[in-house]
Order: structure tokens, then C-alpha cells, then sequence
């Protein structure tokens, strides 16, 4: 079992005996006629803050914190944790009162939007890697530039050296398109194979107009089109990999907002 | 075709130093080292007075300046033509030779990144160059960049240091620095000027032709060897560790130094890799597949590749670095058989390789009649797929065997977010020391962070020793205050792993050198957070640890698990 299977089984195990911990003092609570919402609360309130930590160790890479992943493997588990916590202390999925309900459905998002991204950091590395090609994120606008300006060298050669201008017509009217931005963001995101089989619908529809050599430039420009399609994909995922974080931060941010007013309003009138 | 006439360049094209007149060669053929030379056995295209006329100088050292750092890297030896130096024998002051002596970070140092972190990047405090013990050669104290090797750095207070620290004398007519010049090894001692001196320097090249022609010059360079270094590194070998001092002394007399390659490899590599070309077709041959073995094949310092012909070229069966042997398999079995056993495969040089031959005879005299069947490293042949040992052919190919701490990513892991950068920036000044960026082989990426290779050539030829290895952990760094930005190890390296950086002062204003109106540059490069409790940051910060400093030894090679 490698390094980082260990660790999680740890973690889990570590996670496991805390709520069942929680569980036990919850029922001696009860019990004894307590509020054990109270000791959930404060419980969730604690799993909470331990969860955000993590942000801030990023922003201290300088300090002995720690490695980043211990801190991953915590944060994964501990969301799991929080969100047991979170039924415990709401007692039913959806809970009454508009203020509860708003706090339920941030606990939702900020839960399905780890979970969402736990599993593009753990898919798509493996998509990305099977391209063959390991491209910079912020320079593939550069890149997808150099890749259009060799196309439309190459179509105008191609008009120029052939005196046909058939797949020039045929670039303006479909593949400009293609290289103009990134493409097919949503098919790549799902993994569908759309661009492959949209590419490869291009070529097959204007081959049959070309003769021998304005064929030899439709292959040159479906190899440049195939570099684009892979450019766009590790845009597209790199891109989710990025910003998944600016869904889940924020809402995180709000949640620990309203958790805080909730505790201060619960603290001055119920307790 | 139109064809244009252009001379080919020739070896002395480009002397060590132009201004050698024919009066400085006159004077040095009167000196007792080389009048001891005998000219005549110099072939005509390479005469004793065009070595001294191209591959030599004659260097003004000032009194305290610091010829030769313990531990740097040089390609030159020296003649004392005048004046007196001192060799250190015992410690002395890291400090002293424009060394780095920055330790670990303490809590509060540590902690205080965070607020002291500018958010301009590049940012020195000026105000500590000012005590940088760097001048230039004509004495004058200087910051600027007059010429690459023009600064130097110097003693003080030599009375204290002399009372401080234990030297040894040098005089007229001594020669040092040859062994580590032609051995490619780090300088064994720290050598200054106690006056004022006048030093002959000669190349490597040169050193190599005078050794190669005459006999008495080699058998004074070679007993020196003999004497300093080569029985040490013999009783450390396994195969001779239980002879007794005689017999060792007596393999000694006949062991062989051979050299094969360039100093300057990486030159003829970074060519070769940027014209996509394969390097084994151009590897000086040490040892041919199906050539009779003649002796033992010892590598003293750089790598050599073992490969055996297959299909149009040749196939990498494993590499041998320092301590490494070949031919011994078939010298025991030719002894055991009495009939001549060829070479298995090849040996070819990887860069420059220094190489100890000890001849068939002595070991059959000395070694295999007095000891069991020597331990022999069997290559399988043949038993591997190609697939399998494409990682080890890979990292030949590329070099990457001189690494000891590469930058190695997990593909199928990194998630590309660059925290190892933005963590690297922080704990650098604002600046990471490395690009998350660099040849890839399957889902593996060796990135452009330093890899602080077993032979770092990026060490040979700074002028001012601030480019070195840290004594504690062997991590090759740059002390900022010493480096005076001539970028010669920025251009040695060849990963294009040190990068020049324009600095700023604390106000965040960039620094130009009035003389030459252009930006202060220094060197900058990985330095695996050596001041920073905790190790290197790029390796902490990675949540998905796709990130590790690996080295790239053999027997992970071989078994295909970098990991």
C-alpha cells in the first residue's frame, strides 16, 4: 500500500472514531435532557474553521505547516466529517427556517463542489497526460495564435501554389472558426469526443473536392487542427482545475459568514 | 550552387590569451619545469611554444587574492612564475572565499517572510555588497562587469589569518591545480597570494598535450597522481581492498590514466539535443563490443555508457559512474581459461571521463591468484523489452543521470495549479527558482529546477567561487553577495536550469551599472531551501504529491519506477 493510501486509512479511521465519539456524547447528552445541538454545533463550527485552515497553509508555503498533502487528505475527510456533523446538528436533509434552510443549501453547494473538484484533481491529470503534449495554461492563447497563423499561411499557400481556392473557402467557412479560441469547452469537459468527430467530419466533407496536391495541404492543416483540439482540451480541463476553487472558496467563505451570524443569533436568543 | 570559401576553424583560433607575446614564451622556456620539457618530441602541429603561446596566460594575483577554492571546479593548473601564496592545511572561514555562510532560518526569521516578503521581485539589500570581498583583477574594488573572469575574490586581514589558521608555503617554480584539472574533480585545497605573484595558468587542453608528448612531464604529473590520490582510491575498490600496501603499490606503478571527451561537454550536448540528433554515435569510444579486454576499466570521475550494437546503433544497456569497472567478467574468465575473452559490449564516454586502466597482466599477477571470483555485475541482455529500458535510454540520452536531486512530476497527478511555484516565489524573494516546464517521457516530466548534478559543470569557471557546494549537504548554491552576474554558469548548465535575473534595490528600482549603462544581473537557480527549516517548499506544497527530487540512479533505472 503506497504513502498516500496509508494516509487516507488513517485519516478515515482518525474521522471514524471522532464522530462516532461525537455520537456517543450526543446520546449522553440527550440523555440527560441537553441540547445537543449545541455540542454539534460547536463541534461543526471547530471542522469547519480546521477545514478552511488549509487555504491559509497555502498562502505560507515558507512555514514548516506541513506537507500540503496531509493537509488534502485532512481536508477530504474532514469535509466528509463535516457534512455527517451537519445532518447530526440539523437533524433531517432539509431543515426548517429561511435562515436554515439558506445555511443548508451552502453547506450542499460547498460539499458538491469538493466532492466535484476531489474528482477532476483525480481525473483529469490522466486526460491531460494521455494528449502527449504538456502545455503551459496561460500561454496556450499564445500557442492556439501560433497554430491559426500557420494554418492561414498554409491555406493561402495552398491557394496560391494550387490556383484552387476550395480549401480556402472551405476554411473560411468552418475551420477559421476552429482556430479562432479554444473550442468544444463543454464536450471536453464531459469527455465527450465531439472535436474529434467534428474535425474529422471536416476533413471528409472537402476531401472529395481536392486534388492530389491541395490534399497534401488538408493534411497538413488536419495535423495543425488535431495540435489545436489537444491545445483546447488541456485549456478547457486546466482551466476547470483552476476555477473549480473560485466556486468552492467563496462559498466557503459565505458559509462561514452565515455560520458565524448563526451562532452569534442562536447564542443571544436561544441559549 | 554558388559555394563560398571559408577557412576551417583550427584548435588555437581562439587563444587563452591574445596578448601572450614572444618574449613571455622566451621567458617561460627558461623556467626549470618547462626547460626540463623536451620540445622535440612535440609533432609539428602542436610544438611546445604554441601550447605556451595559446593554451597558457600569465596572471597578476594581488596580495590576499585567492587562486584556487577547496571544493570548486577549475580547468586550469599553475606555475608560480613570482611572488609567494599560501596553501590552506587546515579550516578556515567559509566566509573567506565569498561563500555562502547563511545557515538554516531560525522560528522568528522564518515567520518573518511573511511581512519582509517585497512585493516586487528580485529585491536585494544593497547595502550588504558593499562588504563582498570581491575586487577586480587590477585591484581596483568594483561592482561592475569588465571582463567574465575579471573579479576576484580576496583575504584581508592575512597577518590574522596566517596566525588563525594553519598554511603551508609556495614558492617559484611549483606547479599546482593539475590533478583537478585533468580529473575533473574538485580542488583539494584553498590556495591565496601571500605577495604579490605572477602565475602561469594553463589550460586543461594544454596540460593534456604537454602530459600526452613528453614522458618526464607525465611521469611527474602521474607519480604526483600516484602518490596523492591513486593508492587512496585503489584501497577504497573492492577488488584491491585486501592487498597489502606492497602489492597495491605495485598496481599503482602500472595502473594507466587515460581522459576521453571534452571539459566543455556540455557545449557539443546542448548542440546535439537542440538538432534533435542522438549522442552515442558521437561518444568518444573507451572500450568496442568484440575488442580483446586488456585491462580493468576503472571510471574515476564522469559517466560512461555501456551499450551493445542493435539494429542501426546502439542500445544502452546501463551507465557507470564514479567507482564504476568494466571488463572484469571478461578478464577472470580470459585468466580462468587462458584464452583472450572480447568485450561484451561498449564503453563510451558520456561528456568527460576520466579513466583508471589497470592492466590485464597485474591482475592476473596480483589480483584473480590472490583472491576469490571477483564479484561481477551481470548485464542482462537480451531478457528486457525495448519499452522497459526506454526510461533508462531516456535519461542517458538527456543526461539526466548527472542529477541527484531532479524535479521530478507526476503527470497523471499534478493538477497543474502551481502551488510548488507560488511556494517556491515565496520562500525566493518573489521569484520561483524554477519552470514548471521541461521533457517529458510518458506521464513523467523532469522539470527546469537544478538538479545538482554529480558533475556540476556549471561550478567550472566562475570567477568569484560563488557558485558552489554547501559542505553540509553537498546542494550546489549561489552565494548573491559574491556572484557578479557574467553569466558563465547560466551558460554551462546543460539543462538551462540557472536563470539571470535583473535585481532591484529596496525601493524597488532597478540596478544599472554606470559604466556599462546595462542591469546588475545575478545568477539564480534551485537551492532546495537550504536556509528554510522543513526542506524545499516546491515539495511540501504539493497536495497530490506528484512532485518529488529524485535521483536518477541506476537500479530505479533499470526496474522502471522513478517513484
Amino acid at each position: 500500500m503506497n504513502l498516500a493510501r496509508t494516509r487516507y486509512l488513517m485519516v478515515w479511521l482518525a474521522a471514524g472514531m471522532v464522530f462516532d465519539l461525537l455520537l456517543a456524547e450526543n446520546r449522553s447528552v440527550r440523555v440527560h435532557l441537553g441540547n445537543p445541538r449545541e455540542l454539534t454545533g460547536y463541534w461543526l463550527l471547530g471542522v469547519m474553521i480546521f477545514l478552511a485552515l488549509f487555504n491559509l497553509r497555502k498562502r505560507l508555503p515558507m512555514l514548516p505547516l506541513g506537507n500540503a498533502a496531509t493537509w488534502l487528505t485532512l481536508h477530504a475527510v474532514g469535509g466528509v466529517l463535516a457534512a455527517a456533523i451537519f445532518l447530526l446538528h440539523s437533524g433531517n436533509l432539509w431543515p426548517g427556517g429561511v435562515y436554515e434552510k439558506a445555511l443548508a443549501v451552502l453547506s450542499y453547494l460547498t460539499i458538491l463542489s469538493g466532492i466535484g473538484g476531489y474528482f477532476i484533481q483525480r481525473i483529469y491529470p490522466r486526460l491531460l497526460t494521455e494528449t502527449g503534449i504538456e502545455v503551459i495554461y496561460e500561454r496556450i492563447p499564445l500557442r492556439i495564435g501560433e497554430l491559426r497563423q500557420k494554418a492561414e499561411a498554409l491555406v493561402l499557400e495552398c491557394c496560391d501554389q494550387t490556383r484552387f481556392d476550395t480549401l480556402g473557402r472551405h476554411y473560411l467557412d468552418s475551420l477559421q472558426w476552429f482556430f479562432s479560441r479554444p473550442r468544444f469547452t463543454f464536450n471536453h469537459i464531459v469527455g465527450s469526443r465531439r472535436s474529434q468527430q467534428w474535425l474529422k467530419q471536416q476533413d471528409t466533407v472537402v476531401r472529395r473536392y481536392l486534388n492530389d496536391d491541395e490534399r497534401k495541404y488538408l493534411d497538413d492543416l488536419s495535423q495543425l487542427a488535431q495540435q489545436k483540439d489537444r491545445i483546447d482540451l488541456h485549456y478547457t480541463l486546466q482551466g476547470a482545475m483552476k476555477r473549480w476553487l473560485l466556486v468552492h472558496v467563496p462559498l466557503t467563505v459565505a458559509l462561514m459568514v452565515l455560520s458565524f451570524w448563526h451562532l452569534l443569533v442562536v447564542n443571544v436568543y436561544s441559549l | 550552387m554558388s559555394i563560398a570559401h571559408f577557412t576551417r576553424p583550427q584548435r588555437w583560433d581562439s587563444p587563452f590569451d591574445p596578448e601572450m607575446g614572444e618574449s613571455d614564451i622566451a621567458s617561460l622556456m627558461e623556467r626549470p619545469l618547462i626547460a626540463a620539457i623536451n620540445a622535440e618530441t612535440f609533432p609539428d602541429n602542436t610544438p611546445l611554444a604554441g601550447i605556451l603561446q595559446n593554451d597558457t596566460r600569465i596572471v597578476h594575483y594581488k596580495t590576499g587574492d585567492i587562486v584556487v577554492r577547496e571544493g570548486d571546479y577549475g580547468n586550469s593548473a599553475f606555475l608560480i612564475l613570482g611572488g609567494k601564496l599560501r596553501v590552506f592545511v587546515d579550516d578556515y572561514p567559509d566566509a573567506l572565499l565569498g561563500r555562502d555562510t547563511t545557515g538554516k532560518k531560525g522560528f522568528f526569521a522564518t515567520i518573518s517572510q511573511i511581512w519582509n516578503n517585497s512585493i516586487i521581485p528580485e529585491v536585494r539589500d544593497t547595502e550588504k555588497y558593499g562588504s563582498q570581498t570581491v575586487r577586480s583583477a587590477d585591484g581596483r574594488e568594483t561592482r561592475s562587469r569588465k571582463r567574465k573572469d575579471s573579479n576576484r575574490v580576496f583575504v584581508q586581514d592575512i597577518p590574522a589569518i596566517l596566525d588563525e589558521c594553519r598554511t603551508a608555503e609556495m614558492g617559484e617554480d611549483e606547479i599546482f591545480g593539475e590533478l583537478a584539472a585533468l580529473g575533473r574533480i574538485p580542488r583539494t585545497a584553498t590556495i591565496f597570494a601571500e605577495t604579490d605573484a605572477t602565475l602561469l595558468e594553463i589550460r586543461w587542453q594544454g596540460l593534456r598535450e604537454i602530459r600526452r608528448f613528453d614522458d618526464g612531464f607525465r611521469r611527474v604529473i602521474d607519480r604526483r597522481y600516484r602518490q596523492n590520490a591513486l593508492l587512496v582510491h585503489l584501497r577504497e575498490t573492492k577488488l584491491f581492498a585486501k592487498l597489502d600496501e606492497d602489492v597495491l603499490g605495485k598496481v599503482a606503478d602500472a595502473t594507466l590514466f587515460e581522459t576521453y571527451g571534452t571539459f566543455d561537454w556540455q557545449v557539443s550536448f546542448k548542440r546535439l539535443r537542440s538538432s534533435g540528433k542522438g549522442s552515442v554515435e558521437h561518444e568518444p569510444a573507451i572500450a568496442r563490443q568484440g575488442e580483446y579486454a586488456d585491462g580493468l576499466l576503472m571510471i574515476r570521475a564522469g559517466f560512461a555508457r555501456v551499450s551493445i550494437e542493435y539494429g542501426s546503433t546502439q542500445r544502452t544497456l546501463t551507465y557507470l559512474g564514479a567507482g564504476g569497472t568494466f571488463g572484469l567478467g571478461e578478464l577472470y574468465a580470459a585468466w580462468q581459461s587462458g584464452i583472450s575473452v572480447s568485450h561484451g559490449a561498449s564503453l563510451t564516454a558520456l561528456g568527460y571521463v576520466d579513466v583508471l586502466r589497470v592492466p590485464a597482466q597485474v591482475l592476473e599477477e596480483y589480483v584473480f591468484s590472490e583472491t576469490a571470483s571477483p564479484a561481477v555485475e551481470s548485464i542482462a541482455v537480451g531478457t528486457r523489452t525495448l519499452a522497459e529500458d526506454a526510461l533508462l535510454e531516456w535519461a542517458v540520452e538527456e543526461r539526466f543521470i548527472n542529477a541527484t536531486k531532479s524535479m521530478l512530476i507526476d503527470l497523471t497527478r499534478c493538477v497543474r495549479c502551481d502551488d510548488c511555484v507560488r511556494a517556491c516565489a515565496a520562500t525566493h524573494g518573489g521569484n520561483p527558482r524554477f519552470i514548471r516546464h521541461g521533457k517529458t517521457f510518458g506521464h513523467w516530466m523532469v522539470a527546469n529546477a537544478c538538479m545538482h548534478c554529480t558533475d556540476p559543470v556549471c561550478m567550472i569557471g566562475c570567477p568569484t567561487g560563488a557558485i558552489h557546494r554547501s559542505e553540509i549537504d553537498g546542494t550546489v548554491i549561489i552565494n548573491d553577495e559574491t556572484c557578479i552576474g557574467c553569466i558563465t554558469c547560466a551558460t554551462s548548465c546543460p539543462y538551462n536550469n540557472i536563470r539571470m535575473v535583473e535585481i532591484k534595490n529596496r525601493m524597488g528600482v532597478a540596478l544599472v551599472d554606470p559604466d556599462s549603462n546595462r542591469p546588475i544581473l545575478k545568477a539564480t537557480k534551485c537551492d532546495l531551501c537550504y536556509t528554510n527549516p522543513g526542506g524545499p517548499a516546491c515539495l511540501r506544497a504539493c497536495p497530490h504529491e506528484a512532485l518529488s527530487r529524485v535521483d536518477f540512479r541506476r537500479g530505479a533505472l533499470a526496474e522502471g519506477d522513478l517513484s
